[in-house]
């Protein structure tokens, strides 16, 4: 993988890379944003994209997450 | 089930209350059973202790241990962090242990950054320490138990390690000191909040700081808390001042994210990363069941595996053992025989073994034919519980539920419905939202058939044909997904995008699946015999009056005109209004009169006839009387009405369905 600073949705990152969290989206909604902080979704957070289909799974400190495309496509990652 | 999780009363004479808080799946429940030796129904699904259970402590019989429902942070925001918060606020709490998971210690971390700040005494058992060695993830336990102050105990709760180090450490008494300090705007806004708190509403044992911290974080439990002190109103006005809800910088965020910082510099401070080699099989599994196209022949296979060991072992074989061999051979014959010897007046033997006799109709049908069905079913509902299954499956059909207005966290209670609707009923407290909830609970009511109640249906259907079983389940499907389809478009609010996470798979542990089937046993069991023995006494005395021909008559113009059944089947619609098997049995009872179209209306009106009377007591207690009445007032024309449909729909073909 090339190093990128380069801000794309988490819904188009490629399986397998590990990228930076950058910004959880303001078209999630608040009391959703606070439940992905809560699983640990901050900013610089490295996360490794796991599938893409049916839902967004990640790996984050060991943790799988499922993310629904409608949330994930808000979520703005940086390559590491 | 849930009978275990009903919060009780603290046992008299108790010193104070011990509570087990932490996040979900993180094995609160089994360290409660190791403490308490009582159970408590454990799984691998996040969200299964739906109330507070209680018991007393094995290490020390003056104090209660509690166990909390799983909280993904504090504030609370869900129905089980509220759950948990009212715990905290009214218990005499003499010790918060907080239950971590070995392998994030970041987000247990976040956690311990609020739980620290309450001025209760704190113990941390790090679960779950052999996954985190798994994963390469080593934790300086001497290092993290001296930064926080606290005592801190590795444990791995299912095998018992760390649970005596864990008991040693229970008598700590000191509180520990805040983890963090938060930037300069937001301590000044603590502390107002704290001095008004100190003077005006004290708690008598959370600490005025920590309660300021869960009021700015807009913690609602706190705030209905405090709406019931004095001067509870003109607090609540200053936080609601400097803390608006849901600004995207808001101090409800600010502090949210400062916890999270310091979590994550602690954590990093005290874990060590080793490099493992490459995937565990655990994670190879979970991975294969929410892939997109191998997760579907996983699926299959677990469906053909419930199939073959529920329909074809406990429906068939162990029925068959039991109702028509032991009971219908040997036992009820020697019965029957010993109480018309024996017992005086005809009517009393009859009420016992006459046709609607309590033995040989209400406890023949919940031994002999509901109790192998159940038990089945239950045991490899637990399996599939314990492995993590379960939450794979709600992503994988995720979009299934999208179409309902539901995400696939309902998977859950539907699943568990084709058990017992009952059960079900309550475990709808794990989704989110009370929209989502009530769609739930209208479809488990309407559409979804428990075990006992399918067992009885398969009987019946597989009589003809496979065709009648297909056109059966089709219909069901389509009624869930056009009812749900409706349910989502009317019921206000907005649906929730689903976010979850993935617990690892595990193999299931043999002795806690047996323990949780035991006592989903026990519970269905107490539910089921009285009410079928109800039942029957009262199609008894229905009978022995004479209102049974009655009945049959007034229902003539619906169930022979407009369903095309005989007119004995108003009996088993009776019979429903107790439970749905119980009716769907009384059709069994009458299948030799009936044909393959018959059939087929007679167990889709039944199937879809208004859920039975514990379920209706749960929807009751959970929705309020108003929102059953509305949906018994829905379900039950709807029944009558897709039934006669689905009559003259199949008699336009009778060359097909005679």
């Amino acid at each position: 993988m090339t190093a990128s600073t380069e801000r794309i949705r988490l819904t188009g990152t490629p399986i397998g890379h590990n990228v930076h969290l950058a910004e959880l989206g303001e078209e999630i909604d608040p009391l959703q944003r606070e439940q992905l902080h809560a699983y640990g979704l901050s900013a610089q957070q490295t996360i490794t994209v796991l599938q893409q289909r049916p839902m967004t799974v990640v790996m984050c400190d060991h943790m799988e997450l499922a993310l629904e495309h409608a949330v994930a496509q808000h979520i703005w990652v940086e390559g590491k | 089930m849930h009978h275990h999780n009903q919060a009780t009363p603290s046992p008299s004479g108790s010193t104070g209350t011990l509570a087990l808080v932490g996040h979900p799946n993180v094995g609160k429940s089994v360290l409660f059973h190791r403490l308490t030796g009582a159970y408590v129904n454990v799984s691998n699904y996040p969200g299964t202790t739906v109330e507070v259970a209680r018991a007393g402590a094995r290490f020390d019989r003056s104090s209660s241990l509690l166990d909390t429902p799983g909280v993904l942070a504090l504030p609370a925001r869900s129905d089980d962090e509220r759950a948990t918060i009212r715990a905290l606020l009214n218990e005499n709490l003499k010790l918060i242990i907080q239950v971590g998971d070995a392998k994030n210690l970041r987000r247990t971390l976040n956690l311990t950054a609020l739980l620290a700040e309450l001025g209760v005494p704190l113990v941390m058992a790090l679960n779950m320490a052999d996954e985190a060695k798994a994963r390469g993830v080593t934790v300086d336990t001497d290092a993290l138990s001296k930064a926080l102050g606290m005592p801190v105990v590795a444990t791995v709760a299912t095998g018992g390690e760390g649970i005596s180090a864990l008991s040693a450490n229970l008598g700590h008494t000191c509180p520990p000191a805040p983890m963090l300090r938060y930037d300069t705007e937001s301590e000044e806004a603590i502390a107002s909040i704290a001095a008004m708190l100190t003077e005006h509403a004290p708690h008598p044992r959370l600490s005025a700081r920590g309660l300021a911290i869960l009021l700015l974080g807009r913690d609602g439990e706190v705030e209905n808390w405090l709406t019931a002190q004095p001067h509870g109103n003109e607090i609540l006005a200053h936080v609601a001042k400097l803390a608006p809800i849901g600004a995207r910088d808001s101090l409800p965020a600010r502090l949210a994210r400062e916890r999270g910082r310091a979590a994550e510099a602690l954590a990093h401070t005290v874990t060590k990363q080793a490099a493992t080699g490459g995937q565990s099989l655990s994670l190879r599994i979970g991975q294969i069941a929410v892939h997109p196209i191998w997760g579907w022949p996983l699926l299959l296979l677990v469906l053909l595996g419930v199939y073959f060991f529920v329909g074809d072992f406990g429906a068939g074989t162990l029925v068959g053992l039991l109702e028509e061999d032991f009971f219908g051979e040997i036992l009820n014959p020697a019965v029957t025989d010993f109480v018309r010897a024996y017992v005086g007046p005809e009517w009393l033997a009859d009420m016992l073994v006459g046709d609607y006799g309590l033995w040989t109709m209400g406890m023949t049908y919940a031994l002999a034919l509901i109790l192998p069905i159940v038990t089945t079913f239950f045991l490899v509902f637990g399996v599939l519980e314990d492995s993590g299954y379960f939450t794979r499956l709600s992503v994988v059909s995720n979009r299934a539920f999208a179409a309902i207005g539901l995400n696939g966290r309902a998977v859950l209670p539907m699943v568990l419905g084709l058990g017992c609707v009952t059960m079900a009923t309550l475990t709808t407290r794990i989704l989110h939202t009370p929209r989502e909830r009530l769609i739930a609970i209208f479809l488990l009511a309407l559409a979804i058939p428990c075990s006992a109640q399918l067992g009885v249906v398969f009987g019946m259907l597989s009589g003809f044909s496979f065709q009648a079983a297909a056109i059966w389940s089709v219909c069901i499907v389509l009624i869930l997904l056009v009812t749900g389809w409706i349910a989502g478009r009317l019921v206000k609010g907005q649906r929730v995008p689903l976010v979850t996470e993935l617990p690892p798979m595990r193999l299931p542990i043999l002795s806690n699946v047996l323990k949780k089937t035991s006592g989903r046993l026990k519970w269905y069991l107490l539910e089921v015999i009285p009410l079928f023995l109800l039942g029957t006494f009262i199609m008894f005395v229905l009978d022995r009056m004479g209102a049974l021909p009655w009945i049959i008559e007034a229902g003539k113009p619906l169930v022979t005109g407009w369903l095309g059944l005989p007119p004995e089947a108003s009996a088993a619609f009776v019979m429903g209004f107790l439970r749905r098997d119980f009716g769907a049995t009384g059709l069994f009872a009458i299948g030799s009169q009936l044909d393959m179209i018959q059939t087929v209306v007679g167990m889709v009106t039944i199937t879809l006839f208004v859920p039975c009377i514990a379920s209706v007591m749960i929807i009751v207690k959970e929705r309020g009387m108003r929102t059953a009445t509305l949906m018994l007032a829905i379900i039950m024309p709807t029944a009558f009405f897709v039934g006669g449909l689905l009559n003259h729909f199949l008699r336009l073909f009778p060359h097909i369905f005679s």
